[in-house]
């Protein structure tokens, strides 16, 4: 299952759709989410995701149905506007609010502490963006993301370079 | 000198672990006669005022705490709503975080290195160091135990330049952990740091296990709801 959340203004979404309809994907292996309208906070940094009701997030508003969307998918794609050469603060909201896929617990791979993840499945993540990202950063950024939750990074792709990430899609 | 020091953690102020460090850091800025005004992101009321501190001064410091990776959702946000200004103004950082290692720092330091530019002004460094999740849970005198380095970082900032001085670099401590402690580490975590963390839950009313897959286990949350969400 591929999950998109798009958070951008331009709802480039809906084009990255036409293209896999184009290349003959099954609709019933793909979703969008736009998150126009919405009601999606940012992380308040509780911790009562990992403590106190471990796996569920305090904060409610909008965003668990899209959190449990994420957890069964096999990839997710993050279409995001950027600033600061960055992902917007709408999708790093959605990334930041991960925290419930994850646990308290410790471990420590390939020479760093990571957290236990809570579930089994691997949740691999790419980024799609519009405007002027540091595509350098922007792809560090998602390979680390990925380290974190124990998965990998599909790759960072600008709006013009949509195609590509279909590519990876199907 | 006259600093403007934003907590940048949503967190709310009482419990947050960067707000201890800014305590400890305004210590050794105090004990050099140097004069500070303290804000914090997580009340939005206060976003007019502290954009109107950060037009109006030309030192200025973001004390922030990691979050994937990066700076958390809601600091991006109020960081958007600043206005541009020149490079009289300097805006250094300190970044902190639940991981205890140099490493897990440097793509958010990478990206703070990069945000002055965006914002027209200058960079006056970062201050990097991890392993501090632990502040919040425990004991005001072990709060102040663990942020007393901060202390120091304080007085140096107060000589003038910023963090890019060797000394703040040092700071951070160690890049990696070696392969020995790590072999230990991992044995820690399996055993008494489960047993901690678990215990820590308790303090805090929790009683079921803290990895427990809820979406799979619990009839209320798990299969029943699969398809309707």
């Amino acid at each position: 299952m591929v999950l998109m959340i798009d958070t951008t203004t331009s709802h480039i979404g809906e084009q990255v759709v036409e293209e896999l309809l184009q290349r003959g994907a099954n609709p019933t292996e793909f979703e969008l989410i736009d998150t126009t309208g919405m009601r999606i906070s940012h992380c308040v940094g509780c911790n009562y995701c990992w403590l106190k009701t471990p796996g569920i997030c305090a904060v409610k508003d909008d965003y668990e149905p899209i959190l449990k969307k994420m957890n069964r998918a096999d990839q997710v794609w993050l279409i995001s506007d950027t600033h600061f050469g960055f992902v917007s603060y709408q999708t790093k909201n959605i990334v930041d609010r991960v925290m419930p896929l994850v646990t308290m617990y410790l471990k420590v791979k390939d020479g760093q502490m990571r957290h236990v993840m809570r579930y089994d499945r691997q949740l691999d993540i790419g980024v799609i963006y519009t405007g002027d990202g540091d595509q350098a950063y922007l792809e560090w950024w998602c390979k680390r993301t990925a380290l974190n939750l124990g998965s990998r990074s599909l790759g960072v792709f600008e709006e013009a370079r949509r195609k590509e990430a279909v590519l990876c899609m199907l | 000198m006259h600093a403007v020091i934003i907590n940048g953690s949503p967190r709310v102020q009482k419990y947050s672990n960067t707000e201890k460090i800014i305590a400890s850091f305004t210590k050794g800025l105090t004990e050099k006669g140097v004069s500070f005004e303290t804000y914090a992101i997580s009340d939005r009321q206060s976003w007019e005022m502290i954009r109107e501190a950060y037009r109006k001064n030309e030192e200025i410091l973001i004390a922030l705490p990691l979050y994937v990776e990066c700076v958390p959702g809601l600091l991006l946000e109020f960081l958007e709503t600043l206005p541009e200004k020149d490079d009289h103004t300097r805006l250094s950082f300190l970044l902190q975080s639940g991981f205890a290692e140099g490493c897990q720092l440097r793509c958010g330091e990478a990206f703070l290195e990069k945000l002055p530019k965006y914002l027209g002004v200058r960079y006056g460094g970062c201050l990097v160091k991890g392993d501090n999740f632990g502040i919040r849970m425990v004991d005001k005198e072990k709060q102040e135990q663990i942020t007393k380095p901060y202390q120091a970082m304080g007085e140096l900032f107060a000589e003038g330049d910023g963090f890019l001085r060797e000394e703040a670099k040092r700071f951070t401590g160690p890049e990696y952990f070696s392969l020995p402690i790590r072999l230990i580490m991992q044995i820690v975590f399996r055993t008494l740091g489960k047993k901690m963390f678990q215990k820590a839950a308790a303090s805090w009313g929790c009683h079921t296990p803290l990895d427990e897959k809820v979406w799979e286990t619990n009839s209320e949350c798990g299969k029943g709801e699969g398809g309707s969400v």
